[in-house]
């Protein structure tokens, strides 16, 4: 059965979320459950906020005492992870290493980006660049099986690379630029929960591909469920600072040289494609009431503004087809199949195998 | 417009793009498609794009892969790799490719180079010579991806391939080959003076200075792999390419 079409009276999130609940005001869970979050860790004090930044820098800067690094920095050429590059560096007097996924949909703005915050900011940097040929597959994969996070691929192989880099240089924190004041709503049904989860990986990819998974990183269970513990401890530098999107891209616009590509992660030719197509037409999903509902949380944007930018369409009409046929080009296939793959019924992640399920049954069998 | 071109090489092994130090130890760097494409937004006039294993696994250019970088690339692209006939060659230019680059087959086959030339014109035609310098400090040919020591000397070799109708040498040193040290000027200096058809030089740039450098050793052209995908002491790999500005300043 259909549901009646409802949409926030606040933020700007509705019932293309499945799960979305409203109350009598009209106001829905997840603008509701930010704003609390919000009150606790964004809007306070901001002596607390800088007395918790200080104590976090100063572990930091005191485990990597002696070292030839205290932190990773992932760096994708995007807003947030170029901002966090400058503020760690300038501002906070960390020594970062910078590690960068190549995942083959690099944009020349993001690694014109990269390049100019390495450099300009003297950063060492580490590309991890997942073998094409294979990773191709893995993505094909995904997108055949009609599983609603195509991007749980990267989001894996930038986590496990990072992990990775941080055991063979001994660096204990991975600053992340995830951040609550712009990124704090995210329905559950428009991703996949778990970013470590391998197995998921790997059984959508048998069940969908005869590709063997051989150069493309690796989780054994026991890793996953203590990855938390063995891995770098990750920290959202941003959460802790004043953390404001148009001003951050100023500044690193004027000091980085840095270059805008318009719209949220559209620094990766794939996410851009995969946010403004794949998504909004096969599942029905457009990521921006997200964005812009966040936004409007954190008191960043106002309502009337999101739903203005909600007006326009995720993609240019007259342009997509270029898009498309790169994207079939780059993945292997014809736009014939490609139409026809967008048409298949959604599937759930888990109809597969996967971490996230094998944990809970974990947990029911022995208790937390 | 730059006097001087300024090209990347692009080595190709299978289907991904690598970069060899010394002709060694091949690092992967990506997918060639991702690679031109960026290569185009940065504006580059022209690129190189050599199969390094073709040859040596005695295969025929990867016609497929070809087609896709080729369909994909803004600026013109001279290929190499493989080339040993004539109806590869007529292949190599139906799928677009702009200039053909020989190597290995030069040695042999003098015919392919003056049928070649005679068809699609001199311009076409690129003779690419491997270079290393032996335990006594001379300089020795080598072809088959630097497999193969060749007795030739290299002033007659480039002579021969010249007067059959090459209207280019890609002049490549093995031992600077990945170390963005420098061109070896001196070798420049001298093969350029052998022939008046315009050279292409290769194997050491690290930076900007090091093309000025070459030019005024008296290359025409200059050519860059390791520089223009690593970046910094890990040699990440993060394509780049100079302003246009900085190389109008220097190359002008």
């Amino acid at each position: 059965m259909q549901r009646e079409y409802q949409i926030c009276k606040r933020c700007v999130m509705d019932t293309t979320d499945p799960d979305i609940v409203f109350d009598e005001n009209g106001f829905c869970n997840h603008c509701t459950n930010t704003i609390k979050r919000l009150n606790e860790i964004y809007f306070i004090d901001p002596e607390i906020k800088e007395r918790k930044l200080d104590e976090i820098i100063n572990k930091i800067k005191l485990d990597g005492k002696n070292k030839d690094y205290d932190c990773i920095i992932g760096l994708s050429g995007g807003v947030d992870s170029s901002y966090l590059s400058y503020l760690v560096v300038k501002k906070i007097g960390l020594r970062p290493l910078a590690v960068h996924l190549d995942n083959g949909w690099n944009s020349e703005l993001a690694i014109m980006n990269i390049d100019n915050i390495v450099n300009k900011l003297g950063i060492d940097l580490i590309t991890v660049v997942l073998d094409w040929e294979e990773f191709r597959e893995i993505q094909l994969a995904f997108f055949k099986s009609s599983v609603v996070d195509l991007e749980l691929t990267s989001d894996f192989a930038i986590f496990a690379s990072v992990n990775q880099v941080a055991r063979d240089k001994g660096i204990k924190y991975f600053l992340i630029g995830s951040n609550y004041s712009s990124e704090s709503i995210m329905p559950q049904s428009w991703y996949y929960g778990s970013k470590l989860d391998y197995l998921n990986i790997k059984d959508i990819v048998k069940n969908n591909s005869m590709v063997k998974l051989k150069s493309f990183p690796k989780l054994s269970f026991l890793q996953y469920l203590f990855f938390s513990k063995k891995g770098p401890k990750n920290i959202s530098i941003l959460d802790l600072i004043d953390y404001n999107k148009e001003n951050a891209k100023k500044i690193i616009i004027d000091e980085l040289n840095w270059r805008d590509y318009g719209g949220k992660h559209c620094e990766s030719k794939i996410t851009e494609f995969y946010q403004k197509y794949i998504l909004p037409n096969k599942f029905n999903i457009d990521k921006r009431k997200a964005h812009l509902s966040s936004l409007i949380c954190s008191g960043q944007i106002q309502r009337e503004k999101a739903l203005l930018e909600l007006k326009k369409t995720t993609y240019d009409k007259d342009n997509i087809n270029e898009d498309i046929i790169y994207f079939c080009k780059k993945i292997g296939i014809n736009e014939k199949k490609f139409h026809e793959i967008m048409k298949q019924p959604i599937q759930s992640h888990y109809y597969f195998k996967s971490y996230q399920k094998m944990k809970k049954q974990l947990i029911t069998l022995f208790g937390k | 417009m730059l006097r001087h071109r300024v090209i990347p090489t692009l080595l190709l092994k299978n289907n991904g793009l690598v970069k060899t130090t010394k002709f060694k130890n091949p690092v992967y760097i990506g997918d060639p498609i991702n690679a031109v494409k960026i290569f185009n937004d940065k504006e580059v006039d022209e690129l190189i794009l050599l199969d390094i294993t073709a040859t040596n696994d005695k295969r025929e250019p990867n016609y497929k892969k070809i087609e896709e970088i080729v369909s994909e690339a803004f600026m013109p692209i001279g290929y190499g790799g493989g080339i040993n006939n004539l109806s590869q060659i007529e292949r190599l230019f139906k799928l677009g490719i702009e200039k053909v680059i020989i190597n290995s087959a030069a040695f042999y086959n003098y015919n392919l180079i003056s049928k070649s030339a005679e068809i699609y014109g001199n311009q076409s035609i690129v003779l690419a010579v491997d270079i290393k310098k032996d335990f006594f400090g001379k300089y020795r040919l080598y072809s088959n991806s630097g497999k193969e020591k060749k007795k030739i000397l290299i002033k007659d070799h480039i002579i021969k391939c010249v007067n059959n109708g090459c209207g280019e040498v890609y002049l490549n040193n093995i031992d600077r080959d990945g170390t963005m040290l420098g061109y070896d000027l001196e070798l420049i200096d001298y093969y350029s003076r052998i022939t008046d058809v315009p050279i292409i030089v290769s194997g050491g740039a690290g930076k900007v200075v090091h093309f000025a450098e070459a030019i005024k050793a008296g290359a025409d052209s200059v050519s860059a792999g390791a520089m223009f995908v690593f970046q910094g002491i890990y040699r990440a790999v993060l394509i780049s390419y100079p302003k246009y500005k900085e190389l109008e300043h220097l190359l002008n």
